[in-house]
């Protein structure tokens, strides 16, 4: 399959030369080879995405999906699993809409496991909505809403996930395509909760980080084993999302493990509901009340 | 309009088709109230749920009233039971019974005993209890002998029932029951008669959903609306349904809407305080063009309110709930089989319309048991409302001429979008001003298609004859029923259908009526506001309850013999 068949005819509004166009490019690439491979029925995919310059992928990528509000977009890949286990579901996130408005469902998708991929385009702003600072945020960085300069350090998402319990957890660079595109099919193949903080510095408003990560991203390597938990952490903390000084930030795969997928807890949940023609026994379902 | 049976005794027909200045005089063979009280935990409810269970075997009607505090162990819990060989929808409170499972009880409820009444509590229990060397919850079993033995029921119906709810292994609690019996004296001698159902609403829209072909219920807990998510997850697996709480009322609403996509059947429940948390999600219900079934059960607020306790407060929450304007239908039961029905109902047109449906309770509705001669169903089709094989050029929202665009699910082939922005027919985002005008336009053109639907589902029920007229909606009905045989002259127009309302019905009734008073749970009268909005009518005169219990025919009978 050609990744060009996901091509959809809508203009793209992207800032020219923003990094989401290689995010666009990655997923493609990454589901035309799933398919092509037999690991996954398009017709049976489907993608959610939230609220921010991320969300406009729904309208970019030509395929089954479902542009929710922000923030939410983990409750409805959720819902899609619980509405049809035989979906392949791929969650598409800001780092402002999972981290800020939506956090509470980041914790709990990493506990429930539920066998789907989450991708969050990190570029550390509010972009959007021209620029304000959000959870992944520097210390220090200025910003219409906060002249003062920003309080808080940022949340590690990438530590985050990895002490939540997420089964899948890897770090991709948006410039940094077909390295992009490998991560994303090892997480759609994944059996469990995946999560990918996707390196997406905005060229508009969080400038500095383009030459920053150009210069210091590098690839993990079979050295690093990703069944290894304290290694991972290990891993995730070389990098604090800041720019004070030089500091080395991994993409790949940090972490892999198995624990029974949150869809499995439900014995009844094997089929797609809407393929059941319900026969309703009345007396059955009101006995216990005569 | 419907001119609806009350029921199918002779009782309520009896003032149905009374003519004007009849004099009816009913007398009642038996009615009893009993109240069954003790601190949280002790087991005033289950037994309560038993003894109504019991006489609505015996052919007995009966109405359960469960009063508790927000507390799981101590405080004061009762329970209300009025039994009658006639229908009854409501309680009081004047007792012919206290079974008391403390002193506490006793001292605060004696005052309401009746003349004649009887009080049983830790006095007759305690010997029994400590000769039996059991728990201190047998005390129950103690009382339930005692106070069918006053009405000369065979002590191995109790047995069997005994047996029917706690299981095979009830030895030490028949042992009490026993003891209980013999302690007691009989007093009468029950008919029996044949046996009839007892329901609560919770279950009532359980049955509905369950009936309706519901595929997935989420909920996160909150009174009064968990036990539906305890009713249904306990169902889940003989009944092939998925029951979930997720980790918020946000997540709760979009997950269901992500499975809605999907193609389940999706229903959600709270309360106020959860409801509120949706409101976001209910706009995107609309926007999306998702089916979607909420139930809001009811309890008095602002903020936490009495979260154990009843209301109607949320009315016009229900109705304007959610950014932006869009379709929606909000409907309140009345009693449990209604519950039933109107799930049922409120699953058809959120499929069919692809629009939220909210089912508005109150924990008075959800917490309440009624007696029915029998349970029925709506006779609405099931029907997913879903294309068998959608085309290959299918649009998530084309333009028709009813509004609704037909539904596929993903997976079927052709690519399915779901879109909280504006959005093309095909269910791209756009901003341009033509689209957005053409597809607010498409969703509010599934409005008069759903009024014509809704009309003929009695969106308004009257009761009774007079000139003049109470109006209200919900879980009222039960006191207003019970109390309009003493009320002369008036009759009850019951709304059923709060959006879209049914305005020409309402108006048509209230035109032709002298003296118009509105029954309502609240501290404002919300719906005068509604049927002013809707009908241009200014109602003056109302009776309202706002201190978290639900109204009692004595307490309405007064009022209104008091109004102007």
């Amino acid at each position: 399959m050609n990744p060009e068949e996901f091509f959809s005819k809508e203009t793209n509004t992207w800032c020219p030369g923003c990094p989401n166009f290689g995010i666009l490019a990655s997923v493609k690439g990454a589901l035309a080879e799933l398919a092509t491979e037999g690991s996954i029925s398009v017709k049976d995919t489907a993608l959610a995405a939230g609220i921010g310059c991320h969300g406009k992928i729904f309208d970019y990528v030509n395929l089954n999906g479902f542009n929710g509000l922000h923030g939410r977009v983990l409750p409805v890949c959720l819902g899609m699993k619980l509405g049809n286990p035989n979906l392949t579901v791929v969650g598409f996130g800001g780092d402002g809409d999972t981290f800020d408005e939506g956090v509470s469902h980041f914790v709990h998708a990493c506990r429930y496991n539920a066998n789907m991929t989450m991708m969050v385009h990190v570029n550390q702003v509010f972009a959007l909505t021209t620029g304000q600072a959000n959870a992944i945020t520097e210390k220090g960085f200025v910003d219409g809403s906060t002249p003062l300069g920003q309080g808080e350090k940022p949340i590690n998402s990438v530590l985050l996930a990895l002490e939540l319990g997420a089964t899948f957890v890897a770090r991709g660079y948006a410039l940094q395509g077909p390295h992009l595109k490998e991560i994303m099919k090892r997480a759609i193949l994944h059996k469990g909760f995946s999560y990918i903080d996707i390196l997406q510095p905005c060229i508009v408003y969080h400038k500095h980080s383009v030459p920053y990560l150009n210069k210091n991203t590098y690839k993990l390597d079979e050295a690093h084993n990703i069944s290894d938990f304290n290694q991972a952490i290990e891993k995730a903390r070389e990098w604090d999302y800041s720019y004070e000084k030089d500091a080395k930030v991994p993409i790949g795969v940090f972490y892999e493990t198995e624990r029974p997928t949150f869809e499995s807890q439900w014995p009844q949940l094997k089929t797609p509901w809407h393929a059941i023609d319900r026969k309703i026994n009345w007396d059955n379902i009101t006995r216990e009340f005569k | 309009m419907a001119i609806h049976k009350v029921c199918d005794t002779e009782c309520c027909t009896l003032f149905l088709f009374a003519k004007k200045g009849d004099n009816i005089e009913i007398s009642y063979i038996m009615e009893k109230t009993i109240l069954i009280g003790g601190e949280a935990g002790l087991g005033a409810a289950v037994t309560s749920h038993f003894i109504g269970k019991t006489f609505t075997n015996l052919g007995y009607y009966v109405f359960n009233y469960r009063d508790y505090p927000s507390l799981i162990r101590g405080g004061h819990n009762f329970n209300i039971l009025k039994i009658s060989d006639k229908p009854v929808y409501s309680h009081e409170y004047k007792y012919d019974f206290i079974l008391a499972l403390d002193q506490k009880t006793i001292d605060f409820h004696k005052k309401d005993l009746n003349k004649g009444g009887f009080a049983f509590g830790p006095k007759e229990t305690d010997p029994i209890v400590q000769k039996l060397q059991g728990p201190k919850i047998l005390a129950n079993n103690v009382l339930i002998g005692l106070l069918f033995k006053y009405f000369g029921v065979d002590l191995n119906i109790l047995f069997a029932a005994a047996e029917k709810t706690f299981g095979k292994n009830a030895d030490m609690v028949k042992k009490s029951m026993q003891e209980g019996y013999q302690l007691g004296s009989e007093k009468e001698k029950l008919k029996k008669f044949k046996s009839r159902c007892f329901i609560s609403g919770t279950e009532g829209m359980g049955i509905g959903a369950i009936a309706a072909g519901i595929d997935v219920y989420l909920a996160y807990p909150m009174t009064p609306a968990s036990p539906l998510l305890h009713f249904l997850a306990k169902r889940q697996l003989e009944n092939n349904i998925l029951v979930f709480q997720p980790e918020n009322e946000i997540a709760v609403i979009n997950a269901a809407l992500g499975a809605s996509f999907a193609g389940a059947k999706a229903m959600v429940g709270t309360s106020g305080g959860g409801f509120a948390l949706m409101a976001e999600g209910l706009s995107l219900a609309a926007m999306t063009e998702l089916p979607l079934v909420v139930y809001l059960g009811q309890r008095p607020a602002p903020a936490t309110g009495l979260a154990t306790h009843t209301g109607q407060g949320d009315l016009k929450f229900a109705l304007n709930a959610g950014h932006g304007e869009f379709l929606r239908v909000v409907l309140a039961p009345g009693d449990a089989q209604e519950a039933i029905s109107r799930t049922q109902e409120a699953f058809y047109l959120s499929s069919k319309y692809r629009i939220p449906v909210i089912i508005l309770g109150d924990k008075h509705l959800a917490e309440s048991n009624y007696t029915f001669n029998d349970i029925e169903k709506s006779s609405l089709a099931a029907n997913r409302f879903i294309l068998e094989n959608p085309p290959q050029n299918y649009k998530s929202y084309k333009i028709t001429e009813n509004g609704v665009s037909p539904r596929a699910v993903p997976g079927q082939g052709p690519i399915v979008l779901a879109n909280s922005y504006e959005h093309n027919d095909y269910g791209h985002t756009i901003e341009d001003p033509v689209w957005a005008v053409k597809m607010q336009d498409k969703r509010f053109k599934k409005l008069n298609y759903l009024k014509k639907e809704i009309d003929k589902l009695n969106p308004v029920s009257l009761y009774g004859k007079g000139s003049n007229l109470l109006i209200s909606h919900g879980s009222t009905k039960g006191a207003i029923l019970d109390a309009l045989p003493q009320l002369k002259g008036f009759r009850f127009l019951q709304i059923s259908y709060l959006k879209p309302f049914p305005a020409e019905m309402v108006a048509k009734e209230i035109k032709k009526s002298k003296k118009v008073i509105l029954v309502e749970n609240d501290a404002r009268g919300a719906l005068a506001d509604v049927i002013r909005e809707e009908t241009g009518i200014a109602i003056e005169n109302k009776v309202l309850r706002y201190d978290g219990r639900p109204f009692t025919p004595d307490f309405l009978i007064d009022k209104i013999k008091k109004s102007k």
